[in-house]
This record gives structure tokens, sequence and C-alpha cells, in this order.
């Protein structure tokens, strides 16, 4: 007798279920569920929330605005995000569990090239279109796949800009080092940057890989100061610059120069440092201004503003990549008029509008092209400096020694 | 020359702070025979009590060093007394789980408490150093580096010399023995976790000083102090002082010479190493 009530309680629970689901879906509205898992916590959750700040901003804005038009039906956008805990074999599986499992239309990209790099295999696999804006490897893009889309600008080129501005800067760096992590975003910057060095002329006296997380940069930083190195290239995540630029502080290494792939636009990153993270160069492909012009928002600007009032800090161009990835799905689902993955897929490689991001159109690998502004933290405050061929504000360079500050 | 100077510099000093970070689990270890995974994450919450004390309540990181470790101190007496005796004679892979899953309720909590952002201890002397010929000595390294030589002394003398001390090691070494002579092993054990924990919000405090706190930096710091726990030897404080210099110099010397992204393999090579040759520790007794 209890055996049988035994086995009674799965059937029991999965009609729970079935009811719980089934009434669920009837009350809903017609929708459009885009699926995503983000980093929200674990050690690339700084940066992951970026991502789900900005695809719950955008759809809320969509939707406020009248949703997606699709075959003569309008449709809300829902979003279905996991957490995968900063851990990619987590975030694969929740992937294959968002279109396998939770059916839902369209995906949305992690944070972080080999997130991206990971995850765009189930992407490909069940033939389900993913615009990602947190993968900027060229790796990702290098494999003939036709459902991942990327919005960063190119990896390998995230120092084109700066490397442009090393040549019309007076003095010109004598000297460069070149510093990466060994993950798949920062190597493939390196790679990239390497011969552009070279092509400029500029002589790389240091080429270091060094571990992803690493804490401890005085090796490094005291080499740099050893061989007298003029410009300072750095690879690397938000944690590893911070350690390293409060590091060369206490070993009193000042180069003429040191430029950083991420942390200098974000605000967190000004704040962590306070006045020590005047002179540092970054770059971005994005800064919000009146220029950049799109159908939900307005412009750069606004969504700057709305996204700054509803979450309390600054959005960078993570958040912007992330916004124009919802608005190019949303976009490509009108112009393919369907809901069915392959078409919107065609309408996505076709896409050439205006975002609050900059203009979307996918090279024929699917990434974008966009170039990158060279930044600087002058007073506390975020100066861009360079646009890639000229100068917009006045560089400060060389840096002045640590006690001249 | 002088770089490899500047690098052994950098590399002993280095050390000196990894030899604080591994005390707490080399006592705990030693004495109690409890590998704590969440160790790490007891330095990560110590640096955030100094990074609070100083940011909220104005309080030097240095100075707030004692209010972080008696506050660590209360928060080891209280999850020995209430959990960890529980389970005290039950077989070690208990006390695995129950550690590591205290090291995943605390990551998360830090980061409900305080986001995934990274802070930083910065005092206005953060950043100085001075110099010595051709060295650069950062002033805040070097007093970090004091604090956990006096701390490992300290720990050192408690241990072997003081009755507190050779209470807790005779508990260690002979339940039934210290009991008969009116040792009370529970409220022992619960200090030597207490104490454990205190030098783990201690070398939180000075980690934070030098490096970025966030939730998430406890995972590497357990498997550091691990490292330098079995390579110095646990039956004694001062292993573990040669323990960490040793891995701070092996570090400092591979970044130079190999190169930096094979720091950790080599670390960790010295580890296996350690434990083929001389599996009590470089200071251990030999079997």
């Amino acid at each position: 007798m209890i055996s049988k009530s035994l086995h009674a309680i799965p059937f029991a629970l999965g009609t729970l279920a079935m009811a719980l689901s089934l009434s669920t879906v009837q009350a809903a509205e017609p929708t459009i569920v885009l699926g995503a898992s983000v980093q929200l916590t674990g050690s690339s959750a700084n940066t992951g929330r970026y991502y789900r700040d900005a695809y719950q901003l955008a759809i809320d804005k969509i939707n406020e605005k009248g949703g997606v038009k699709v075959d003569g039906k309008s449709y809300k956008l829902a979003l279905k995000i996991y957490d995968n805990q900063s851990d990619v074999n987590l975030s694969v599986r929740q992937y294959t569990q968002l279109v396998s499992q939770d059916k839902i239309h369209l995906l949305l990209g992690p944070f972080a090239s080999n997130f991206a790099l990971a995850d765009s295999a189930v992407s490909e696999k069940y033939q389900v279109p993913m615009v990602q804006g947190g993968g900027a490897s060229d790796q990702i893009f290098a494999r003939n796949f036709k459902y991942i889309f990327g919005t960063l600008a190119p990896a390998s080129n995230y120092f084109g800009s700066t490397i442009a501005m090393l040549k019309q800067v007076k003095p010109v760096p004598a000297s460069v080092a070149l510093l990466y992590a060994d993950d798949s975003f920062d190597v493939s910057v390196a790679n990239g940057t390497r011969p552009q060095l070279k092509k400029a002329g500029l002589n790389i006296v240091m080429d270091e890989r060094y571990s992803t997380n690493a804490s401890d940069f005085n090796s490094l930083l005291s080499q740099i100061k050893s061989k007298k190195v003029d410009a300072v290239l750095v690879a690397g995540h938000e944690t590893e610059i911070l350690n390293f630029v409060r590091q060369a502080k206490s070993l009193n290494v000042a180069p003429k120069m040191y430029s950083f792939t991420v942390g200098v636009p974000s605000e967190d990153f000004r704040k962590a440092l306070g006045k020590d993270a005047d002179y540092a160069f970054g770059m971005t492909a994005w800064l919000p201004g009146p220029t950049l012009k799109d159908k939900w928002f307005g412009d750069a600007e606004q969504f700057a503003a709305a996204y700054k009032a509803k979450y309390g800090y600054e959005p960078d161009y993570h958040a912007a990549s992330g916004a124009s990835d919802v608005e190019a799905l949303v976009v490509a689902l009108e112009k393919a008029n369907s809901l069915d993955p392959k078409k919107v897929r065609d309408a996505i490689a076709a896409s050439n509008f205006d975002s609050l991001y900059g203009k979307i159109a996918f090279g024929k690998n699917g990434q974008i092209d966009l170039d990158q502004t060279v930044v600087q933290v002058q007073d506390g405050a975020l100066k861009p400096v360079f646009d890639g061929k000229a100068f917009i504000n006045q560089a400060k360079y060389p840096m002045p020694s640590w006690s001249g500050r | 020359m002088d770089l490899l100077l500047q690098i052994l510099v950098n590399g002993i000093l280095q050390g000196g702070l990894y030899a604080i970070m591994a005390l707490g689990l080399a006592l705990v270890w030693g004495v109690l025979n409890i590998v704590n995974l969440a160790h790490g994450a007891f330095i990560m919450l110590g640096a955030y009590i100094s990074w609070y004390l100083f940011t909220y309540v104005g309080i030097d990181p240095f100075l707030g060093l004692p209010i972080t470790a008696c506050v660590m101190f209360a928060v080891g007496y209280g999850i020995q007394r209430g959990l960890l005796n529980l389970i005290a004679r039950a077989p070690m892979f208990n006390t695995l789980l129950i550690t590591f899953g205290l090291e995943v309720v605390l990551t998360y909590m830090a980061q409900l408490i305080f986001s995934a952002d990274f802070r930083t201890i910065n005092p206005v002397y953060a950043g100085s150093s001075f110099t010595l010929g051709h060295l650069t000595i950062p002033a805040v390294r070097l007093a970090a580096f004091g604090v956990a030589m006096v701390l490992t002394l300290a720990m050192w003398y408690f241990l072997l010399r003081s009755r507190l001390g050779r209470a807790i090691r005779a508990t260690a070494q002979n339940l039934v023995a210290a009991r008969l002579y009116g040792v009370e092993p529970r409220h022992l054990y619960a200090v030597t976790f207490g104490l454990g924990l205190a030098l783990a919000g201690a070398a939180g405090g000075l980690y934070g000083t030098v490096s970025q706190i966030n939730p998430y930096i406890g995972a590497t710091l357990t498997a550091k102090s691990f490292a330098i726990a079995i390579i110095g030897g646990l039956d004694n404080p001062l292993g573990v002082i040669v323990g960490g210099l040793f891995l701070g110099l092996i570090e400092a010397l591979t970044a130079l010479y190999i190169g930096p992204t094979f720091s950790d393999v080599a670390s960790f090579g010295v580890l296996v190493l350690v434990l083929i040759v001389r599996p009590s520790g470089l200071l251990g007794r030999t079997a």
C-alpha cells in the first residue's frame, strides 16, 4: 500500500506542474521570449549585470512603445534569464535548456568571449539565432557558424586606435610592453595587437602572458621599470587592472602611458581607484551622446539617463552593446515578419539600422565592426581623447611620476 | 642584478602575506584536523570588515586589524560551538562538506550584502614606498610583512609555551588524557577555530590594503593557503612562514625567468614535489 502511494507522488507532482505551466500560458499575452544565460553571480558578475540590466531595460522600453509586430499580430517581449554563476559549463547547459526545454524564441548572449565561444555551439546546433554583445574574440567568428552574431568590435583591433595615437604623441614611445591574460578574448587582443605594433614601427620589449585572475603583478612591474618601458598595453580583466595600477603606484612604476582593454570606461574602476585612476588610457566603442539615434529610446544620451535612473549606476559600452542586441532581434523579427528562427537569422544577417549603440550591420563572419575611441581618465572623469585618426581632446601624456601628481 | 634583487624583495614581501593567509588554515588543520575549505572565504570576510571599518567608520586598516580579528574570533567560536563540534567525531569527509557549504554561503552572502563590485582599502599612504639603493620597497607591503611575522611568532609562542596553547595541543594529541587533566575540549576546539578565523581576518585586512577585494577571491586564497600549509608543515607555525616565503619566491622567480603564466604551475608543482619527498612539510617532523 505504502509503495503504491509513493509511486503516485511523481504523477501527482507532474500533473500539478502541468497545471501550473498551463495556467501561466493561458494568462500571458502573445509573447516572444528571448533567452539568455548571464553571469549574475560569480567572478564575472560585476560585468554580467550590465547585460541583464540592459536586456531588461530595452525589453521594457520596446514593450512600452507597443512591442513587436509580426505578421499583423502584436507581441510583447519577455526575458527568460538564467544565472550561469560565471561557470562556462553551466552556461552551455542553460542555453541547451533554453532552446530544448523552455522553447524560447531567440537567444541573447552571455558576457565574455570564452562563454560566447562555448554557448554559440548550442545556438548553431539548434539553429536558433543568438545575438550577443559580450564576446569580442575573433575565435567566436572564425568558425563559419551561421547563427551567432556579435555587437562588440573585434578583439584583434581593440588597441588599433591606441596604436594610431601612439604615433602622434610627442615623444613617440621608444619601447612598448604588451601584457595579456590567458583567456580567449585577451589572447585575441594580443594576437591582433602584436603585428599592428610592429607595423607602426614600435619596439616591443616585453610580450608576456599572465594567468587569468592573477593578483600579483610585482614581477612584471619591476621588469617594466628596469627596462624603462615607455608605453604599457594591458589586455586583462578589471580586477587584474585594479591590482596592476595599485601595485604600479606602490612600486613607483610610471611609464609614459598605460592603456587597458577594460575597466577604464566603467564607473566602478574610477570609484575603486579614486585619484589613482587618473592618466589611465582605455578604449570604448560607445559614448552616450545625442548623435546615436534609435527608434525606442530616442538617442544614446536618453538611454544612458534611463539606465542610470533605473539601476543607479552608469552604463558603459557593455550595456549599450547588450541593449543593441535586443534591438537587432526586434528589427529582424519585424523585417522577417515571421517567428521562424531561420528567417529571423537571415534578417539579422542583412541588418542595417541605426541603434543607440551605433550602426548595426554584421560582416560576413557575423561580427560588427566599430571604431574604438581612445579614452582617458582626467581629473576623475572619463574624457574621449582620440578617435582613431585625430585628437578630440588633449591627451595627458606623458604620465607624470606618482610623486609628481 | 638590480632587477633580480628587486624580484627577490617582491617575492619575500608577497611571501609574508602568504604566510599570514595560511597560518589560520594550518592551525585549524593541525590541531582540529579540519581542512577548512571556507578559509579563503573567511579571509574575504575579514577584508570586507576592514574595508567597512575604513570606509564608513574611518578606522585605519592597520589599527582596525585587532577589531577585525576579534569579530572573526567571535564568528569562529560560534561556528565551532554551534556547528563543527556536532561532527567532531565524524569522518573527515563530513567536515569537508560542511566547510565547503560554508564557503558557498559566505561567498553569496557577501555578494548579497556588498554586491559583486570590487573594493579597495586605500588609505593615503597605500601607494607610498621608499628606496634602498636601487630597490623600491612598498611601505604597505613591508608593514603587512611585519604584522605577518609578529603574528606568526606570537602564534608560535602561544601554542608552544602558553598554558592555553599547551592545553590545545594536548587535546589534539590525546583527548582522553587531556580530559583527565580537566580540559574542556568543546571550549578549546571553539577557541582554536576562533583563533584560526582571527588570523584569517587579520590576513584579509592586510590583503585588502594591497589587492582588490570582491566576493569571489576566497577559492584562490584557500588553494594558496592549502599549498603553503602543506609545503611548510602543519605542526609548527614557523613552518608556515617558511612555506609562505618559499612560495612567494618561487612565484616571483618563475614570473621573471619563465613567464608569469607559469607561476601557478610552478607553485603547485612544488607542492607535489614536497608531498613526494617530504610529506610532512619542509619544517614538519619526518615520519
